[in-house]
């Protein structure tokens, strides 16, 4: 027994003096496990508004009709929504922003999230590129990006000339909660369920340690594109970096706030353009048509072919621009 | 470097063995062999097997190793070992305190990254023993020393300049507090671990933040 032991401690001893003859690298310094953000990184493109750096670019002529892409997450990233760069080619100048603390935007401390600061970033950002008070502001938002969009027209119902809405999950938080929960229902003896809980025994961190808890945040990406998810979209989506805190700021807001964002809702009189997909198990057409009721005039779209992140994969986003391009163009 | 080659030493020293719950008033002096299989929840659903080696000594000491793997589609990406040493270190009457410290190595694998650990555990167990059943509290701290990193190329994608290798200071660690229990039979003891996991900021929780395990152990005794 004891010769046994000796010889594991001998594998170790091997193992570590490997492992030393290697240099060791900070787990949260940014640009080893995850990019730096625009505060960190010079060369990325920036804007600086409200009091912070967003990651930002602009498409098309500076004059035509705003076209403003708001991302997932909350905390992911403009990346996934590239494909919507088309738009600007088509006479609208089309804007994409990581919103705060998400993607390689500034990160801030959990206590300084609300919602009323991502709709106040919102104006910001509209203010930032608009040329001229003439000049039409849409809004696309996918997921989150739709509650968010849903948020600004329940607080400025007459600013906005026409809204595409993706597939958000609720605009109350009931509803929220409950795509939440289908979309999240996974075998628990599976696979994927190891890659989603047996990590966190590998990866902790402070608040303050932005790189490795976004780190951890994208491994649970993973979900998005694995064939068991009821989202139905089969294929990992592009990203940058998560931003971890402001996803967990904003769903515990949610959770202890539990807001209704309908209210207003009625005052909008333009048509939305309300989109969901064929794929995701956990949406589908009844889901769709409860969400959407809060708005008085909706025009409800089916992307066949493609679950929820339908605007990064070809089949869906084949399905998508072709009727987006139509209703923006009615309201241009 | 250093700073290695001393962590590598101290779990050296560490080389001798924690294995299963035990029931230390049914310890006999001849008890030399445990073995126990277990099913539990330990950061996801999991399966394991430990092995015992009781020393020959006044104050019982007990070595042993312990292999645990995750249910899924693959069975041999995630797992995690353990090697450590175990012992009683006070006693009044059915009361026991016992503490134990194991190094460990930990693997993780997914289509974004394989993450190798070296860690360590800590824990004190204090409780009520019997002969045929015992209840105890516990509280542990397992630490995530030092972690390897070799990314996939799905996640280079997204991040072509991630730079793999060996990463510290720590990548992790998290608390765990709870209670074990366990009735035994003759030569067998069935036992449950039951508990709550928080990270070490003591504020936030990991995705599955308790735990729980079901096991069974026999003691086999030497002829002399």
């Amino acid at each position: 027994m004891i010769k046994k032991l000796r010889n594991y401690s001998l594998v170790f001893t091997l193992v570590f003096l490997l492992a030393a003859c290697t240099k060791e690298q900070s787990i949260n310094e940014p640009g080893n496990l995850v990019p730096k953000t625009v505060d960190q990184d010079m060369s990325l493109p920036a804007i600086s508004i409200n009091g912070t750096q967003m990651h930002a670019e602009a498409f098309g002529p500076p004059d035509s009709a705003l076209l403003i892409i708001l991302h997932g997450g909350p905390g992911s990233d403009y990346r996934y929504l590239l494909n919507c760069k088309s738009f600007a080619n088509q006479g609208f100048r089309v804007i994409f922003y990581d919103q705060r603390g998400s993607g390689l935007s500034k990160r801030h401390p959990r206590n300084s999230y609300s919602v009323q600061l991502m709709s106040d970033d919102l104006s910001a950002v509209i203010a930032h590129y608009r040329t001229s008070l003439n000049q039409k502001v849409f809004l696309l938002g996918h997921s989150w990006g739709a509650i968010l969009a849903s948020i600004y027209i329940n607080q400025y119902p007459t600013t906005i000339s026409g809204i595409v809405l993706a597939e958000p999950g609720g605009i109350i938080w009931q509803d929220i909660e409950d795509y939440i929960k289908r979309s999240r229902t996974i075998k628990f003896s599976s696979e994927l369920s190891n890659d989603l809980l047996y990590a966190d025994q590998f990866l902790t961190g402070k608040d303050t340690e932005h790189a490795i808890l976004d780190y951890r945040y994208s491994l649970l990406q993973i979900v998005e594109g694995n064939k068991q998810s009821p989202t139905g979209d089969g294929a990992s989506l592009a990203s940058w970096r998560p931003g971890a805190i402001v996803n967990k700021a904003l769903i515990d807001i949610g959770e202890k706030e539990r807001p209704d964002w309908t209210k207003n809702l009625n005052q909008y009189k333009t048509k939305v353009l309300f989109v969901y997909s064929e794929n995701n198990k956990a949406y589908g057409l009844s889901h769709a048509q409860k969400v959407s009721s809060a708005f008085p005039k909706v025009q409800l779209l089916k992307i066949n072919g493609a679950g929820h992140n339908m605007i990064s994969f070809p089949t869906g986003w084949n399905n998508f621009y072709p009727p987006t391009l139509n209703y923006l163009n009615s309201l241009k | 470097m250093l700073k290695k080659i001393i962590l590598g030493g101290l779990l050296i020293l560490n080389i001798t063995g924690y294995g299963q719950t035990i029931n230390w008033n049914r310890l006999e002096r001849t008890d030399r062999h445990m073995l126990s299989i277990n099913a539990g929840l330990d950061y996801g659903l999991t399966g394991g097997l430990a092995y015992g080696y009781k020393l020959k000594t006044e104050t019982p000491v007990v070595l042993t190793a312990e292999y645990s793997t995750p249910f899924g589609e693959v069975l041999i990406d995630d797992y995690k070992s353990k090697i450590g040493v175990m012992l009683r270190f006070a006693e009044f009457g059915d009361f026991s305190f016992s503490a134990k410290l194991q190094g460990l190595f930990r693997r993780y694998e997914s289509e974004y990254v394989r993450m190798s650990n070296f860690g360590t555990e800590i824990s004190v167990t204090s409780g009520y023993y019997k002969k045929n059943w015992y209840i105890a509290a516990e509280a542990g701290f397992d630490k995530a020393i030092i972690t390897h990193f070799k990314h996939a190329e799905i996640y280079r994608e997204n991040f072509p300049l991630v730079k793999d290798g060996w990463y510290e200071p720590s990548s992790g660690g998290n608390f765990n507090y709870g209670l074990q229990a366990g009735f035994s039979v003759d030569k067998s003891d069935i036992t449950l671990r039951i508990g709550w996991v928080i990270t070490q900021d003591f504020k936030t929780v990991p995705n599955l933040p308790f735990y729980a395990q079901l096991g069974y152990a026999i003691k086999l005794r030497n002829k002399n």
